[in-house]
């Protein structure tokens, strides 16, 4: 895995954890690779993951079942898009918004481009 | 658990490297020691591993006073050199020689630690590359099971698919019993791996904090121009990298580079941040 | 856990230097068993009449100055590597104690070197008499056997002869640990510059005292023994001395 350069790793662990779980790669109660199992895949510390892990448990995306590890939340996918949302409203959206004010792009321009994107993309 | 307390250490007395030196290091950490060319981080190892000797001031090392030199000690600790030598052997010669040494040692975590490092066990060390030689001692160094795991510029010397090996390898030895400190120029090779910043600089350490501490305090990002918050930045392609107060709890990545160069120059903005 | 002392660790620390110090160890050994062989082929071989009653007088001088100059060798390179940071680092690091790491260096150098030149000797003297003595008659007293050699020149006659091996490795490794490099020649300068020194300060300090005195009373054996056992008794402690600074220097010694 890549890691961007502006954000702090933990998020990016936490959307690489959330990505699989909206595309449907580890599904609810499905158990997902340990804390140690992680950082080396990734070639992080493990504290990052731990820290990772406990902001999802937070989120109620994971769960810790003691002693046998973490497991997907039942109601993950839910919670993915909740976080997941929170953090685009917030974050993402300011400087999308400051560029399309700064360009002087119209909302009617966006949305068709949206409609292409959404087609082409995920064929909906 | 390693206690630094009024370390004061010189290779000269009129020209100290530590003065009044104090720190704490603990387990389940891998700490990063950084600092300019001659700002003591191997000497700092050494005192640590009791290669040499402080002039005053206390260091306790896993209960033990590293300069006793104790085997009690000397079998938990691994220590890689920047430089080292080898001799001339074949590793299975050599692991047979030096393991017995370590009560804890895990042959088979040795071979499996080779194999994933593609070194072949009946090669002799002589004929080995510098790189293929860290290697070995690395892996010979984690097998020994130690608790504390003491590396100068481990990543030297070896080549780009060999350093992310030795990342995850790192990864995944560090437990809530063993305390790791890895001193580096090569910050970009181990900074993900990093979880607390060690840095040296004139006689002290200028910063001791965790990576979550840092980025709780300071934020890392690129701005377009520099206005009067910022601490430190330097030109990039696209306005400045800079390190700002992190007034708005945003989580930023630490940029461990930036971070030295703040350090180093703008010393007296930072310190009461971090005090 | 005992941390000076440990029969199996002090083994396992044998071992593992002879795994680095035997390699230098058996090549001098080896370059030993040519000169020998060269000293003693040339001066006997080949076998003619020509055989003297003299014809090995250069034994003493063969065993004496090859066995000072390999024992010396041996001992000061056996901590010779500590002068280097890579090496030393290494060896520092091995958990065994200061201690140990004393006595395998007392171990290789004072015993092992010795006992083995001792034994070289014997070989090689053995071999070469025997063949001559299987391929003439009558060669004289002197080349009755090596044994002969051993008796002939037997130490029991001067006894502190004993403790010159120990005494000689002992400088030796003292300056391997004291001196970071060109240890053998440093150790020899040293050696040097102390006795003269030594003798000068004797000498001055005799006259000073003994001038214009006559000896009144006179032994029958010249005090041999008295002697005998003052040199004994000087050169162990001399030893023991050299050796406990050899730890200490070995005990501080930093990368």
């Amino acid at each position: 895995m890549e890691f961007r350069d502006n954000k702090a790793i933990y998020l990016q662990i936490a959307e690489y954890v959330c990505e699989h779980i909206l595309l449907g790669k580890w599904q609810a109660d499905q158990k997902i690779p340990s804390v140690r199992e992680m950082a080396v895949a990734l070639e992080v510390n493990p504290n990052t993951v731990m820290r990772t892990y406990e902001l999802l448990q937070n989120k109620n995306i994971i769960n810790n079942k003691r002693g046998i590890g973490f497991f997907i939340a039942d109601d993950a996918i839910a919670n993915v898009k909740a976080y997941r949302k929170g953090q685009f409203m917030d974050d993402e959206l300011p400087s999308v918004f400051r560029n399309i004010y700064l360009l002087g792009i119209g909302f009617d321009e966006l949305q068709t481009r949206y409609n292409t994107f959404v087609k082409e993309t995920f064929n909906a | 658990m390693i206690k630094i307390n009024n370390l004061n250490f010189g290779y000269s007395k009129n020209r100290p490297l530590f003065s009044d030196m104090s720190m704490q290091l603990s387990f389940g950490h891998i700490y990063g020691l950084l600092g300019k060319n001659g700002a003591g981080k191997s000497s700092l190892l050494k005192n640590l591993a009791g290669l040499v000797y402080a002039q005053s001031g206390q260091l306790d090392v896993l209960g033990f006073d590293p300069a006793k030199r104790q085997p009690a000690l000397l079998q938990q600790i691994c220590f890689i050199p920047e430089e080292f030598y080898l001799p001339a052997v074949k590793v299975d010669a050599y692991v047979k020689a030096n393991a017995a040494f370590y009560p804890n040692f895990d042959h088979n975590y040795f071979a499996s630690l080779l194999a994933e490092f593609d070194i072949p066990v009946g090669q002799k060390l002589i004929n080995m590359s510098y790189g293929q030689k860290k290697k070995v001692i690395i892996s010979f160094g984690l097998a020994t099971q130690a608790k504390l795991v003491i590396m100068d510029e481990p990543t030297n010397g070896l080549d780009i698919p060999s350093k992310a090996q030795f990342r995850k390898i790192m990864a995944s030895v560090l437990t809530d019993e063993r305390c790791i400190i890895i001193s580096t120029h090569q910050v970009r090779d181990l900074d993900n791996l990093i979880d607390t910043v060690i840095m040296l600089d004139e006689n002290k350490v200028a910063l001791k904090a965790s990576v979550d501490e840092i980025t709780e305090k300071l934020c890392f990002k690129r701005v377009k121009e520099i206005d009067e918050t910022v601490i430190y930045a330097e030109p990039s392609l696209a306005g400045y990298n800079a390190v700002v107060p992190n007034y708005h709890q945003e989580d930023s990545r630490l940029d461990i580079e930036l971070l030295f160069n703040a350090v180093l120059a703008e010393k007296n903005k930072l310190k009461p941040i971090f005090n | 856990m005992n941390n000076t002392f440990n029969l199996q660790r002090f083994g396992l620390l044998l071992k593992r230097q002879w795994l680095e110090f035997g390699k230098i160890f058996l090549i001098t050994l080896l370059v030993v068993l040519g000169v020998f062989i060269a000293f003693y082929g040339y001066n006997l071989l080949p076998l003619g009449n020509n055989l003297g009653y003299n014809v090995l007088n250069f034994r003493e001088p063969l065993f004496m100055v090859f066995g000072f100059l390999f024992i010396s060798i041996i001992a000061s390179t056996y901590f010779a590597h500590l002068g280097q940071k890579s090496r030393a680092v290494i060896d520092l690091m091995i958990p065994a104690s200061i201690f140990e790491k004393f006595l395998a260096g007392v171990c290789f150098t004072g015993i092992l070197a010795s006992a083995s030149f001792i034994i070289l000797f014997y070989l090689t003297d053995l071999a070469f008499v025997s063949y001559v003595k299987g391929h003439l008659h009558d060669v004289g007293a002197a080349t009755d056997s090596a044994t002969y050699f051993f008796a002939k020149n037997n130490p029991n006659q001067f006894k502190p002869l004993y403790l010159a091996p120990l005494f000689i490795t002992s400088v030796f490794l003292l300056g391997s640990v004291y001196f970071n490099r060109f240890h053998y020649i440093k150790t020899a300068i040293s050696v040097m510059v102390f006795s003269g020194i030594w003798t000068y300060i004797i000498v001055k300090a005799t006259k000073a005292l003994l001038s214009g005195k006559v000896p009144i009373h006179e032994n029958a054996n010249n005090g041999k023994e008295t002697a005998e056992l003052w040199v004994f008794i000087g050169l162990s402690v001399l030893t023991l001395i050299i050796w406990s600074i050899t730890y200490v220097r070995l005990k501080e010694k930093e990368v």
